[in-house]
């Protein structure tokens, strides 16, 4: 819509046309102060040792040998580990448990479910960091720190998830589940071969932020891992920040941990763009 | 009603109780090992007594001050250029997008180096002339000032995108309007697109007022509540109060505190949202 601008004798087109250069500009120069630290890690991660290298100069030559040794770094490889189970098993979990109570919020009637559903979406306005103390005494007195399981069980609770999802399935039509039940398909069934293959936009975009959130997630992690094994690989990286590490393992560090969240970007961009503009989606 | 359980366990257990627990425990001197003894009001009045507290409150609210105008200000902008311009319109969102991938941590790592005394902006600072800026143990100012320009790169993204959004549902028959009528950029921004973005607005308000009132992560990684407390925000006495001090009934106060905080922004939030919305 913004190309049908020029309207003929108002403007002249030079003026109009160097006017359409400015945004484009403007937005080179945002781009650099996005781009340029993420660039930094990357060549401060691939600069061979004791060359040279920014912040005062450019290395002539690259190599993985950074990245290679920081898998050698005392539990490295094990909080790599732990944030892919913490992430990737939340996310399944999340999203099965989460599409679950969604479709029975909406199609089904039982007592109490109104009441269900205010009570979940309540939870939205309490701060993770309110409860943060009482869950952490759960968890320790069901001996779950240091645990994956410990790690993974409260962050299960995800009222954004159920909320989302409802919204979702509320404005699928009805005639399709009457059809379902015309063709004898019992719950599970309907579930599972309608409602499922049908909200897999919103299961997506719910999919990549979840992980996002469980994989950059901090102040969690690092009260439930206290050990060193027992750690995430954010919580890691913030301890090698605090330890005399080189900036080269420090960066390298950094950049593994950036590289599936890159990796999973690209690959599904436009769930994310549709998953911030539809519903608001913030961790 | 079996579809239901799995939630209303995980809620009931992982987050209700919580909750309750959480509410309850600030009236009580608590430990570990689960032995508590009931204070009543008393760590709310030891909390406002407190000058600690009263520090890290202040801390907090100078950081939403400076952190907020400041992404508002940079995401409105970028949603704005990304609605003008066509050509590499995709390209450029994604990279304006791709801080938001990574953690506060990375971020914080990141932006230590360049803050750093030997780092690339005193570099170009004193390429230029100016000498050596202590972005991160200088005075208050500074420091949240630092600490707020981390978190704009890391998160202006997602608000990018929540305006563009609201841009591109602007009708375009009242801009070609203002157009012929003879307005001009500013004020078709002033007059038209600025009243209109006005939900899109608050939502992104209160959203990051929230999100700067958790501030934790980077201060965490980049100046440990330093340099003399000039950075030592609400959740980070939080965090020491229990972590470090296992005096969690006091800190569940702390805890307390924040809720009321960010309940206020939500229901005023809710209030203004559901006046406009017909959702």
């Amino acid at each position: 819509m913004t190309t049908t601008t020029a309207t003929p004798g108002v403007r002249s087109p030079r003026r109009t046309r160097r006017r359409g250069w400015l945004p484009t500009v403007a937005l080179l120069v945002i781009s650099l102060f996005t781009v340029a630290p993420l660039l930094a890690v990357l060549v401060l991660a691939l600069s061979p040792e004791n060359a040279p290298t920014l912040p005062h100069a450019i290395p002539d030559s690259l190599t993985l040998d950074n990245i290679t040794s920081i898998f050698a770094v005392g539990e490295f490889p094990l909080w790599l580990f732990n944030s892919f189970v913490y992430s990737a098993v939340s996310v399944v979990i999340i999203l099965l448990t989460a599409s679950m109570a969604a479709y029975a919020l909406v199609r089904k009637r039982f007592p109490g479910r109104n009441a269900l559903l205010w009570a979940i979406v309540a939870t939205l306005m309490v701060p993770m960091q309110a409860t943060l103390i009482p869950t952490f005494i759960l968890v320790a007195r069901i001996h779950g720190t240091n645990t994956l399981w410990g790690l993974i069980m409260p962050t299960l609770a995800n009222a954004q998830a159920v909320f989302l999802i409802r919204q979702f399935i509320r404005d699928l039509p009805d005639e399709l589940f009457d059809a379902a039940r015309i063709d004898g398909a019992g719950e599970w069934r309907t579930f599972a071969r309608i409602v499922l293959p049908l909200i897999r936009p919103v299961l997506a975009t719910l999919a990549i932020f979840v992980f996002l959130w469980h994989w950059n997630d901090l102040l969690w992690p690092m009260i439930v891992g206290q050990t060193d094994h027992a750690r995430t690989l954010t919580v890691g990286l913030a301890t090698l920040h605090t330890e005399t590490v080189s900036t080269a393992g420090i960066m390298s560090a950094a950049f593994v941990s950036f590289l599936p969240c890159l990796v999973i970007f690209i690959v599904l961009q436009r769930h994310i763009v549709a998953g911030i503009t539809s519903s608001g989606v913030k961790g | 009603m079996l579809f239901v359980l799995p939630t209303l366990v995980i809620f009931g257990v992982f987050k209700f109780l919580p909750i309750a627990g959480a509410g309850a425990m600030s009236f009580t001197r608590y430990s570990l090992n689960g032995d508590f003894s009931w204070l009543g009001t008393d760590n709310y009045s030891r909390l406002f007594d407190d000058e600690h507290f009263w520090q890290s409150l202040g801390v907090t609210v100078s950081y939403v001050l400076l952190f907020v105008p400041l992404i508002i200000v940079v995401s409105l902008v970028g949603a704005l250029l990304l609605n003008k311009v066509v050509r590499f319109s995709g390209t450029f969102r994604a990279v304006l997008f791709l801080p938001y991938l990574s953690s506060f941590v990375m971020a914080g790592i990141v932006w230590s180096w360049i803050f750093a005394s030997d780092g690339p902006l005193n570099a170009a600072l004193g390429g230029l002339g100016l000498g050596t800026v202590p972005f991160l143990s200088g005075d208050q100012l500074l420091v949240l000032a630092s600490l707020a320009l981390v978190a704009v790169w890391k998160g202006f993204g997602y608000s990018m995108l929540v305006f563009l959004a609201g841009l591109k549902a602007q009708p375009a028959e009242v801009h070609e309007a203002a157009r012929l009528d003879g307005a001009g950029t500013w004020q078709a921004f002033r007059y038209v697109t600025l009243p209109l973005l006005k939900p899109v607005l608050f939502f992104v308000l209160v959203i990051e007022t929230i999100t700067g009132f958790q501030v934790f992560d980077t201060v965490y990684v980049m100046t440990g509540g330093g340099p003399n407390l000039a950075s030592h925000s609400l959740i980070y006495f939080l965090y020491d109060e229990a972590f470090k001090f296992l005096d969690f009934g006091y800190a569940s106060a702390v805890g307390m505190v924040l809720f009321a905080i960010v309940l206020v922004l939500s229901l005023v939030q809710r209030r203004l949202v559901e006046g406009k919305e017909s959702k």
